[in-house]
């Protein structure tokens, strides 16, 4: 009786890392391609942070940037090298959502409103966002990409660690 | 007996395996994700050549003085009261065009874009608009025989666009309005190869304003006849 619980909480919480899997692939594969398809829309974007000086900098970042997101979408939604790419994602959000955080804080200053109400194009793909809301949801993808890195998710993979040898 | 690595070996202690497990585990995903980089990253700049929308890496997209940055940047001489003493608050909108301003572009307004366009020397591209949009934007709507000039890939439109704005004597340039500054990186790329600056104008309310104002909106190609009246 006890065992059989355990299993059904054991395999309700695989398929939920599972399905966290799918949701980060799905959620970086449209945000990747959006970006990807309009190219010149994301340089202007980037440019706004005026964190990169050389034009040919911003131009790859502008360039690879959409396409390398839409790469780990992919990854993650047919499980392959889940924890490398969970990670590289990871290592992606943190500084990325620093960035924003700041560029929030000099617009609500500039614009003297609650830091709530600031909103803009934070070129993350889906268009002109309450910064608020975009942080708390970049908070679930790193907290979603550090359960995976955990190991989770391993189910449906067509090959969770290509580097391990099989065992 | 567990193994530790580099040769220490402990006896039967139940929380060494699991120490032991763990280093290796990191070891693998550190070399996984660098894979990821590196594969990814090769996959990008590949998909990037590739793609007909791909940014060409080695072109300054931002030549000298052509866009800005956020509507926080201050300007090199902000306004002030009339007793010039505070400096004055301004809307987006007004700073904008008090940038602008200040990189020598002559601005007009809605009713000076409208009067423009009903002059008879605009039809005989006298007086030339320029649509500053990409190609998907200008054939989605533009004012009607505005001529199109994505500044982000001129090199497809000069033949079209430079000897008309050579004969003409005032160039219209617009774009989506709002915070859009591709009408100013037009303007600034024509200076730049010759287009004298007293002939360029930047209607900074754009095409939104323009359609909000009612007047008409020209879909698909220039001079498509397929003209829709935005009505107010």
């Amino acid at each position: 009786m006890k065992t059989d619980r355990t299993n059904r909480k054991r395999i309700a919480l695989n398929l939920s890392a599972v399905l966290g899997r799918w949701v980060l692939g799905a959620v970086f594969l449209y945000t990747g391609l959006s970006k990807a398809l309009h190219p010149v829309d994301f340089l202007k974007l980037v440019r706004q942070y005026d964190i990169v000086h050389s034009f040919w900098l911003l131009n790859s970042i502008a360039a690879a940037l959409p396409w390398f997101e839409t790469f780990c979408g992919l990854l993650l939604l047919a499980g392959i090298a889940v924890r490398g790419a969970a990670l590289t994602l990871m290592l992606m959000l943190v500084p990325f959502t620093v960035l924003v955080f700041h560029r929030a804080l000099a617009v609500q200053s500039a614009l003297a409103i609650p830091f709530c109400m600031v909103k803009f194009d934070c070129g993350c793909g889906t268009g002109v966002v309450f910064i608020c809301r975009k942080l708390l949801e970049n908070l679930l993808l790193i907290l979603l990409s550090g359960w995976l890195l955990a190991g989770h998710g391993r189910q449906f993979c067509l090959r969770f660690s290509p580097l391990k040898p099989r065992s | 007996m567990a193994y530790l690595g580099r040769g220490i070996h402990v006896k039967d202690n139940p929380i060494q395996p699991m120490a032991s497990g763990r280093w290796p585990a990191v070891k693998w995903v550190l070399l996984e994700a660098a894979l990821v980089v590196v594969i990814g990253a090769l996959f990008a700049f590949v998909a990037n050549r590739v793609s007909p929308r791909g940014l060409a890496l080695t072109r300054d997209y931002f030549p000298a003085g052509t866009g800005r940055l956020m509507s926080a940047t201050p300007l090199a001489n902000p306004p002030r009261n009339a007793t010039g003493t505070n400096f004055v608050a301004l809307t987006p909108a007004q700073l904008l065009a008090a940038e602008l301003k200040e990189k020598g572009l002559q601005l007009i307004d809605g009713r000076q874009a409208a009067q423009l366009f009903h002059d008879p020397r605009f039809r005989q591209d006298i007086i030339v608009f320029v649509d500053a949009r990409d190609e998907q934007r200008y054939r989605e709507g533009h004012i009607p025989g505005a001529y199109e000039f994505d500044p982000y890939r001129p090199e497809k439109y000069f033949a079209a666009v430079l000897p008309v704005c050579q004969a003409a004597e005032q160039i219209v340039v617009y774009c989506n309005g709002g915070d859009c500054d591709d009408s100013e990186t037009a303007a600034i790329l024509l200076r730049d190869v010759g287009i004298a600056n007293q002939k360029l104008m930047v209607y900074v309310g754009g095409i939104t304003e323009w359609a909000t104002n009612g007047l008409p909106v020209e879909m698909d190609g220039r001079n498509s006849g397929n003209l829709r009246n935005s009505g107010k």
